[in-house]
């Protein structure tokens, strides 16, 4: 089924265990040098930036290649429906080229075969938007069936996130066709699948069988995660059943079992702290941070509880002397939580993201100097009414 | 680390016992990390803080009065710096690492601080008057210093900004192609002077060994700004275009081959992107001048083929860079 050698797969994993054991001076070169040996990886795997740049690269190879084609066969085409024949035709050969490279050349995320991967799906898909359907069904089934069969022969995690979002667009259309009923019931079937593929995938990554799709589960563990609350989110629900069933809501009108919805916005991202923290699992952790801020966001949306300076000033100091309290606590390592870094050098500290962020955040206003040469013209709280108010 | 993988390479006999043993001990023992978690909620925190601090007093100015809020101001830079003085660890020309956690962020807030206090001077008192330059140049000379004196890489950054906006020209990432007006012949030509300026700095700091951890963000600044202006130019000099393309290309070669010495595929990326680029934009004009209509046909071509070339060539300097490092 994977398009790339089992083994191979496997003595991966083991020389990524041994780089961890050897950052962490569990072993010591020599046996590093012995593990890689005795299990070989001929995958041509590039760095990470030479990946972004060969990607970008390769959808400019594929798009040239597709104008060019488009303008060769001009003259034969007659009507759009052939524009779609074309990108079948096109979508197959990026497919064949990728099934090659991985063959001869042993490309394993090298961002070439990243981009074929996703032209082959979106020239497939945009043939389907020639040939004219508007219908959900059509397409939630379309594009589930191709990220699933890309998911289950690459192990591609964007596919993966694509394929989660198609089955859940395919179970919500397929319920609102049911009739009536179905527009109550909509919220908790989408809750009720979040959480068993939540459940699947995090009980599917410890299993041998799908070892190599873990990165895969990872996502759409973390996905599920995000539309278990979103589905319940009162902000949601109320636009979505106000947009689609054409309830006509007027601001300040409520939806069918508010206060449910009320209390399933603010606790749901609490619990997924609170069990970030006691399992301590990262992704829990870390999907529970960023729903923090979509519980403020809805509730801003419909009460307004204070000024938004006001708002920004006490959030700022319950952020700031909270984080200063839980480092000064950190300093030594308590119940297995610690302040230090992991050992793992990111591509984040390489690249100094850091600084490009506070660059980019502070942003002087860059003053466009006029007729003379000396350089620097305007003030520096920019231009306006300067004097007395 | 999963104990699974490591007992199967002891049974291989591959690991000994006593590596074995201290896996499964580092196992048991390893910590969970909530370095970055924390760190987002006090970036966050200082940044909620001073944005609605900044709409309180804007939308308070009538009752509180322009002396209390710089005299509010001031004390806070004069706090932050005070307290970066004291904290701070000996200054060396090697690298210094932050005394704590706070550190940086207590010298961010006072540069910041700093920047605004000036810029507040200026507008509402007009305190140097017309020598715009001067209200620029003095957050500029005490951000470069701190970045120095303090070790801090984002003052750094902010600094070479600071540089930029001195000279004319928007350096953040997001604003540097939006913010410029790239059909402007003095920003071309500043902006390449900047670059080169740049550049040098970041040569300088890596020859002589002075703040060496600050090349990278030196070299990055200027190598696009010197490269985006060279682009510009050979769109807009019609006459010397090619000498525009020239500089270019020796100063893409000058960084490739330093960057492959010092194994940064970073800088090999770029150096050959925008090198790939100034061979196109060359090939582009050449075919422009024949002002045929199967210039374009060659033109895809050539194209769809220099593009897969310019692939080949990355995957094999990846191998080379590599087997370099393993050496």
């Amino acid at each position: 089924m994977l398009a790339y050698n089992n083994d191979t797969l496997n003595n991966l994993d083991i020389k990524e265990e041994a780089e961890k054991a050897l950052r962490k001076d569990c072993i010591d070169a020599a046996t590093y040098q012995a593990i890689t040996t005795a299990h070989p990886v001929n995958f041509y795997t590039p760095n990470p930036v030479i990946r972004a740049g060969l990607f970008i690269l390769t959808l400019i190879v594929v798009s040239l290649s597709l104008g060019f084609m488009t303008l060769v066969s001009l003259s034969a085409m007659n009507n759009e429906k052939n524009f779609g024949g074309l990108c079948i035709f096109a979508g197959l050969l990026c497919y064949g080229a990728l099934e090659l490279f991985l063959r001869e050349k042993k490309l394993f995320r090298a961002g070439v075969d990243d981009a074929l991967l996703w032209c082959t799906v979106s020239l497939l898909l945009s043939s389907l938007a020639i040939y004219g359907t508007d219908s959900t069904l059509t397409w939630s089934l379309a594009v589930l069936a191709l990220t699933l069969m890309a998911t289950l022969r690459f192990a591609d995690m964007v596919m993966a996130a694509a394929a989660f979002l198609a089955l859940l667009a395919l179970v919500f259309v397929l319920t609102l066709k049911t009739g009536v009923v179905s527009r109550t019931v909509v919220p908790f079937l989408i809750m009720a699948l979040s959480l068993l593929v939540y459940y699947a995938s995090r009980k599917g990554i410890t299993q041998p069988a799908c070892k190599h799709y873990r990165a895969c589960l990872t996502v759409v563990s973390v996905l599920s995660l995000l539309t278990l609350y979103l589905a319940g989110n009162y902000f949601v629900v109320r636009e979505l059943s106000n947009e689609l069933f054409d309830l006509q809501l007027q601001p300040g009108q409520s939806i069918p079992g508010a206060s449910f919805f009320w209390v399933y916005t603010v606790v749901v991202p609490l619990v997924y702290l609170y069990l970030g923290i006691r399992k301590k699992d990262t992704i829990l952790l870390r999907t529970g941070m960023i729903l923090l801020a979509a519980i403020v966001f809805t509730i801003r949306v419909y009460h307004s509880v204070m000024p938004l300076e006001t708002a920004m000033v006490a959030g700022g100091l319950v952020l700031t002397v909270g984080a200063w309290a839980l480092i000064r606590y950190l300093k030594v390592p308590r119940h297995g939580f610690t302040y230090e870094e992991d050992t793992d050098p990111s591509l984040a500290d390489k690249l100094k993201i850091e600084s490009l962020i506070i660059a980019q955040t502070y942003a002087p206003v860059a003053h466009t100097p006029g007729n003379n040469m000396d350089f620097g013209g305007g003030s520096g709280g920019g231009g306006g009414a300067s004097g007395d108010y | 680390m999963n104990i699974k993988v490591f007992e199967k390479l002891h049974a291989e006999g591959l690991i000994n016992d006593t590596a074995l043993e201290a896996v499964k001990n580092s196992e048991a023992n390893r910590l969970f990390s909530v370095h970055w978690e924390i760190k987002t909620l006090l970036y966050l925190g200082v940044l909620l803080l001073s944005g609605g601090l900044g709409i309180l007093i804007y939308k308070n100015i009538d009752t509180i009065g322009h002396q209390v809020i710089l005299l509010i101001i001031g004390v806070i830079c004069a706090g932050c710096f005070g307290y970066c003085i004291r904290q701070k660890l000996p200054f060396s020309w090697q690298q210094v690492k932050a005394p704590n956690a706070f550190f940086d962020y207590a010298l961010l807030l006072g540069c910041l601080t700093f920047v605004t206090f000036i810029g507040y001077l200026q507008f509402q008192y007009n305190t140097f008057g017309t020598a715009y330059g001067l209200a620029t140049f003095i957050p500029l000379a005490v951000l470069t210093f701190s970045a120095y004196y303090f070790d801090h890489l984002g003052v750094l950054s902010m600094a070479i900004t600071n540089l930029a906006a001195w000279m004319g020209i928007a350096v953040t990432p997001f604003q540097l192609l939006s913010a410029n007006d790239f059909s402007n012949e003095r920003i071309v030509v500043t902006g390449a002077l900047l670059g080169v300026f740049l550049l040098l700095l970041a040569t300088l700091s890596g020859w002589k060994n002075l703040k060496k951890h600050f090349a990278f963000t030196y070299q990055n600044f200027g190598a696009h700004i010197f490269f985006i202006a060279c682009i510009a130019a050979t769109f807009i000099f019609d006459s010397q275009w090619l000498l525009w393309l020239g500089a270019m290309m020796l100063v893409a070669v000058y960084i490739f081959r330093q960057a492959f010495k010092e194994g940064s595929f970073y800088f090999v990326l770029i150096t050959v992107l925008y090198g790939y680029i100034g061979l196109s934009i060359l090939v582009g004009r050449l075919l422009l001048a024949t002002q045929d209509i199967g210039a374009i046909y060659i033109g895809l071509l050539y194209m769809i083929g220099s593009a897969i070339a310019v692939i080949l060539l990355l995957i094999n300097l990846n191998k080379k860079m590599k087997h370099a490092r393993v050496q």
